[in-house]
């Protein structure tokens, strides 16, 4: 691969390992995700103002699934951007 | 904070099995007088009362900035009401809400089983004073920082000051003497011992 030529460095270093990542809600044994708590919301939501993936938060399903409904609930009473 | 956890949730359980809690958030806009937003409010609950509702909590938000535009308003209020409800009296509300004038946004959500009501309007203000020492404290560093950097540079400058003179100094003491160089110079290339 021309890219991994380009930088032999790149091939050293490595990805985290997902293993290592938590669902934050899981830790704090969370039942129900509020809309209209922004604080909570926020680090989910990402400067355009879309859902951060579980694939780079390392939220359960579950959880990411209340986040969601949270977060468009937040949206719809312009607590939340739907765009930035 | 926020988060609403398994083991701390206190019960919140309706009186009557038929009735169920329902959580109503109200958004009106903000420039609004005294008067007209006391007779909002006071409508939104005449709606919910004529409903059979029984109130459980209130929260009023008061002034929010919105994170869009709604209706040309950037900013607005929202009132977050607890109420016990029949469920087939829901899409009434719903309706009746839907048509009262002066309003912004309104939705009805049903909280999860023994839901703790938490007074937002509070947890903000100090979520608030939080975020301002946060960022204080983060300025604060980056002054020092920026500081520190400034106090680097001018050491390095004056680093770099002393250790030019000298070279300076001692450069013209090299070619000081040109008649040397052809002096001997002359002495190699007369010399016998010089084998082209």
């Amino acid at each position: 691969m021309a890219h991994s030529n380009a930088h032999p460095a790149a091939k050293t270093a490595r990805r985290q390992d997902p293993r290592s990542k938590t669902c934050a809600f899981c830790d704090k044994q969370v039942a129900y995700v509020d809309y209209k708590d922004y604080p909570t919301l926020k680090p989910f939501i990402d400067y355009f103002g879309n859902i951060r993936s579980k694939y780079y938060t390392g939220n359960c399903l579950k959880h990411q699934k209340m986040l969601r409904t949270a977060v468009e609930r937040a949206r719809f009473m312009a607590m939340l951007a739907y765009r930035k | 904070m926020g988060f609403t956890h398994k083991a701390v949730m206190p019960t919140m359980t309706p009186s009557t099995e038929d009735a169920r809690i329902y959580e109503v958030a109200v958004l009106y806009p903000y420039p609004l007088n005294q008067k007209d937003e006391s007779k909002l409010l006071k409508d939104v609950e005449g709606i919910l009362a004529d409903a059979g509702g029984m109130q459980v909590a209130k929260d009023l938000w008061g002034r929010r900035g919105l994170a869009y535009k709604v209706k040309g308003f950037s900013e607005g209020s929202f009132a977050i009401y607890h109420y016990e409800l029949d469920p087939l009296k829901l899409s009434e509300v719903d309706e009746a809400l839907r048509i009262l004038p002066g309003m912004l946004r309104h939705m009805i959500v049903k909280p999860p089983k023994n839901y703790a009501v938490v007074k937002y309007s509070e947890t903000y203000v100090e979520w608030q004073k939080e975020r301002e020492s946060v960022e204080d404290l983060r300025t604060k560093e980056r002054e020092e920082k920026i500081q520190k950097q400034v106090a680097d540079k001018a050491k390095r400058q004056a680093k770099r000051a002393t250790t030019d003179k000298k070279p300076v100094e001692a450069a013209p003491s090299a070619p000081a003497a040109p008649g040397a160089i052809e002096a001997e110079l002359d002495k190699i290339i007369g010399s016998d011992s010089l084998d082209l």
